[in-house]
């Protein structure tokens, strides 16, 4: 890359993948400049690295050749008799390594957001279910309702990129109005009001159920329920979104989902409306897909040689873990350097972000790069329909998971 | 490495071979004239009691992309199938090591995905490139995109739709273009249910004629070997065979393939207002110069139906088994709808809609303008082929089967009075040479000299036609036995098929204007290099000749 050039890349630390983020790079140093993600600060230092010394393998924090730390985790899986690989998000080559591995050492693998996951995907393994895209929602939505409190927290540029983009193909943007369900952050909702049309109904979300039915029933409603009333009926297209976490707190998260999915089916009798959740901050999509097409399933998952079965329970890594009903955990986390709870009762071995944190120090860390700065590869948008290109920006020796996940497998023996 | 195929009774309809015994010559992955051969044969397969095809192409059959993996998470409790070495994944949702695993078995070296929408074709092409053994590709989904429609809105050249067409082909390293229920699509966007071949959309004002005209322009000039690749207007409604004769009138001359035409030739008459239109449209087929189509053969049992169909999967989704689907609205791009679905020897529609496919089937003069497929997952699973072979080939067979089905259903079409039994010449034309003649793949279908040797060998002893076709002895991909007497002996990767059109690159300034105000991704970012085929996705490319230069 020419010194000092500037150039757009494609951000690999959300589910929106945001592609416009412009950033100048020097020396294999980079600088972002766009404005378009100040929002964003808690993705941002997940570029920089902070200590070049991060970059060697450890063990037992013990600073290690990469040789060395790659021969001593293939004696510890060797040595091993239950291997689980829990994935805290990689790209597509990564769990495609992460499956072969698999396959090879009979592991159980799961991502750690698979609880997140099957709430979702329990309303389409149940019922109906009528979904639409990001693009899909700029261009012709003319209502979108968020449910939740920590959505926009999670996924900022939903509001410029598309809620409220400057331009959009078949509706008025002028027209177009956000309902908030929930408990949003009072400031940004101010702010979004002196801008747009915005309305926040602060509810207690264990309420969705019930008021999402009032709405679709002919029972006389308050005056502020009344209005929302008729903005519904007189949508042509509505979109409803949450992102699942936000509903940790509440009785029972699978039925509020359903309830947003059973009234948009609803709608859809006599207009157009759609469900898109926003969900895959540790590229959970990216492994739902890749593992479903190459097993069936989209995560938990316990290889047996050829064959595998599946069971959402008995394959839950964070379970087998905590009971010790495996010898070795390895994660693998290139997303972000967030904490990662390590149980001490096992070995564990730690693939992933140079400035990663842990509860306690992993018997052996290999550092390897962050997918769309230190190399290539392809990860899937919140819609699970659109798949982006990450490139590489910086050169620093990191390796792929993909690279490192094939040594263990000794793929290139 | 050179490989004799000694003594096989050879069929190769490309080079008007049928059943002559002779030797097959093999060399570095390419079929080589006997003179050609330099230095010593390093292996002879005895196939003095075998049967010598080419490689058999699926050209219609869903095995890659977003609606894919939704049938595959939203149908897992069927996922328990054990009964074959592979995973357990179901086989009308199989993983894609079980789908190459499958056809390749069955002596399938070549397969290709439908309904590519150019926005999920990265997913698409990672999907299939993860599908061991057959050369794959893709038909690009265009004609319910908002792009192309505001082009037509507006009066865009012939021209200017070519290059956007060409780009299309270009950047989702596809190698056809299909178009689904011609605006239908993107009209459900703006709750339209329904949209017939002469009708209006409310948004755009285009109906689908002027889309199917457009198109099949567009691919004509481009010189895109295979015709434009239609699901037409109205399907699966009673009475649809207007709509699909329309459709070809639509293409005003112009070659084009109809798909899954079983579901395309439903008349409206009788008690129950509906009935076979094989008859009608077969007279079409027949009599038109230009017009190919891939059959959509139902078969009885559990399958889960996928389309890009939006608006028809929709209206169907009451008759959902197990009562569960998914429809999306994608990207100002299309659309997609997953519905689950039983086809019951005992309902006097399904049991109609059987007999309309073999109609179909039976009543094709031309083998080279027919083409076997079951739609897969759609009709049933791909692995029934051998059956479906069986039906077509075997007269007292087919009509045994027909007599088990309701008497309603028998007194509704003709099929017992169908005498006509395929051959085998015939069935090599529909399953091997005429999908790669229609594809425009030169090297493949055909066991001539320097074509790739994808060759599948099956046992003349085997007396049964579907244990004829279900487990040939030997299969061949690009010169290597990969199949010996029905087990896996070599683990091999196909290429991806593709054509790439010239096109004028202003259209990318265009393009990339209307990424920028409309979309939430930069053009760059929708476009697949060759490179990123090869060294992220997975997959090395073939790029296909076109017919012409651009005119």
């Amino acid at each position: 890359m020419k010194p000092n050039s500037k150039r757009y890349i494609t951000c690999p630390f959300c589910s929106l993948h945001c592609d416009d983020i412009q950033v100048e790079v020097n020396n294999n140093k980079f600088k972002i400049i766009s404005e378009n993600i100040k929002d964003c600060t808690s993705k941002i230092e997940y570029f920089n690295i902070k200590n070049s010394s991060n970059l060697s393998a450890r063990i037992s924090n013990k600073k290690i050749s990469f040789k060395k730390a790659i021969d001593s985790a293939r004696k510890m899986i060797n040595n091993s008799n239950d291997i689980t690989l829990v994935n805290h998000g990689t790209d597509v080559n990564g769990v495609r390594s992460l499956l072969n591995f698999a396959a090879n050492y009979n592991c159980v693998v799961d991502h750690v957001n698979s609880k997140y996951l099957y709430r979702n995907l329990g309303i389409i393994q149940r019922k109906g279910y009528m979904a639409t895209s990001l693009t899909e929602t700029r261009n012709r939505s003319d209502v979108v309702i968020l449910f939740g409190n920590n959505i926009l927290k999670k996924s900022p540029r939903l509001i410029d990129k598309v809620i409220f983009p400057k331009h959009s193909l078949c509706t008025n943007l002028k027209s177009r109005k956000l309902l908030l369900f929930g408990d949003f952050d009072a400031r940004s909702v101010k702010k979004m009001k002196s801008k747009y049309r915005v309305e926040h109904f602060k509810i207690d979300l264990n309420d969705t159920p019930e008021i999402l039915s009032k709405l679709m029933s002919e029972d006389k409603l308050t005056k502020n329920l009344e209005g929302i009333r008729k903005t519904i009926k007189k949508s042509k297209y509505l979109v409803a979104s949450w992102t699942t976490s936000d509903f940790d707190k509440c009785n029972d998260p699978d039925y509020i989902i359903s309830s947003i999915s059973d009234f948009i089916l609803l709608l859809n009798k006599t207009s157009r409306a759609a469900c898109m959740p926003i969900a895959g901050s540790l590229a959970d999509a990216t492994s739902s897909q890749t593992m479903s097409w190459i097993t069936g399933f989209p995560s938990r998952v316990k290889f047996n040689g050829k064959s595998f079965f599946h069971d959402r329970n008995i394959c839950n890594s964070q379970e087998i873990i905590s009971n010790q009903n495996t010898d070795l955990a390895i994660h693998i986390s290139t997303v972000n350097h967030n904490k990662v709870t390590l149980n001490d009762k096992i070995k564990n071995i730690f693939i992933g972000h140079i400035n990663s944190t842990f509860n306690i120090k992993p018997d052996i860390f290999i550092p390897v790069g962050n997918p769309g700065i230190d190399h290539r590869g392809i990860m899937f948008r919140t819609d699970n329909v659109v798949s982006v290109l990450l490139d590489k920006i910086r050169e620093n020796g990191l390796l792929s998971t993909q690279d490192v996940m094939n040594m263990l497998s000794g793929v290139h023996d | 490495m050179n490989i004799k195929l000694q003594g096989g009774k050879v069929y190769d309809p490309i080079n008007n071979v049928y059943g002559k015994r002779m030797d097959v010559y093999i060399n570095d992955g390419k079929i080589i004239k006997k003179n050609k051969v330099k230095g010593k044969i390093n292996k002879v397969i005895d196939c003095r009691d075998k049967i010598i095809m080419p490689g058999a192409i699926d050209m219609h059959t869903h095995i890659g992309g977003g609606k894919v993996n939704i049938a595959r998470m939203m149908l897992e409790e069927l996922h328990h199938d054990h009964n074959d070495g592979c995973d357990s994944s179901a086989i009308i949702a199989p993983t894609t090591i079980k789908t190459g695993l499958k056809y390749i078995q069955m002596g399938y070296t070549s397969c290709f995905e439908p309904a590519l929408l150019p926005i999920n074709a990265r997913q698409a092409h990672s999907e299939m490139a993860d599908i061991p053994f057959v050369d794959k590709g893709g038909y690009a989904l265009l004609g319910n995109d908002d792009f192309f429609l505001d082009l037509v809105k507006k009066k865009a050249s012939q021209s200017l739709i070519n290059d956007y067409v060409a780009f299309i082909l270009n950047a989702s390293q596809c190698i056809g273009i299909k178009v689904v229920n011609p605006g239908g699509i993107n009209a459900f966007k703006f709750n339209q249910r329904a949209l017939n071949v002469d009708e209006k959309s409310n948004y755009y004002d285009i109906t689908p004629r002027t889309i199917i005209k457009i198109l099949t322009r567009a691919i004509y000039d481009l010189g895109i070997p295979h015709p434009l690749h239609v699901h037409c207007s109205n399907l699966g409604v009673a009475g649809n065979y207007l709509s699909t004769i329309e459709t070809i009138k639509a293409a005003e001359s112009l070659p084009i393939h109809l798909t899954h035409i079983q579901f395309q030739s439903y008349g409206n008459n009788g008690d129950r207002s509906f009935s076979s239109a094989a008859p009608e449209i077969s007279h079409y087929l027949n009599k038109t110069k230009n017009l190919t189509c891939d059959v959509g053969q139902i078969m009885f049992g559990q399958t889960v139906t996928m389309s890009g169909d939006s608006m028809s999967q929709h209206k169907n989704h009451h008759h959902a088994h197990p009562d569960k689907w998914m429809c999306m609205d994608i990207e100002c791009d299309a659309g997609c709808g997953v519905v689950p679905f039983r086809y019951s020897d005992k309902s006097f529609i399904n049991g109609l809609q059987w007999a309309i496919g073999l109609e179909v089937f039976l009543l094709a003069k031309d083998p080279w303008k027919v083409f076997l497929t079951t739609d897969h997952p759609n009709g049933g699973p791909f692995t029934s082929y051998p059956h479906l072979i069986k039906l077509l080939m075997d007269r007292s067979f087919r009509n045994d089967m027909f007599e088990k089905l309701p008497k309603s259903v028998q007194e509704h079409s003709i099929l017992k009075s169908l005498k006509r039994e395929y051959t085998l010449k015939e069935i090599c034309i529909m399953t091997r040479s005429a999908p790669a003649k229609i594809l425009g793949l030169k090297n493949k279908g055909s066991l001539g000299d320097d074509c790739d040797a994808d060759i599948t060998i099956y046992d003349q002893n085997k007396k049964d036609v579907e244990d004829f076709f279900a487990n040939p002895s030997h299969v061949i991909k690009d010169g290597k036995v990969v199949v010996k007497n029905g087990k896996i002996v070599n683990y091999i990767w196909g290429k991806t098929q593709t054509v790439k059109p010239e096109y004028d690159a202003g259209i990318e300034k265009i393009l990339g204007k209307f990424f920028e105000k409309y979309h939430t991704m930069k053009l760059d970012n929708f476009k697949i290099s060759d490179d990123e085929m090869t060294n992220v996705i997975g997959s090395e490319i073939k790029v296909n000749e076109c017919i012409h230069k651009r005119k």
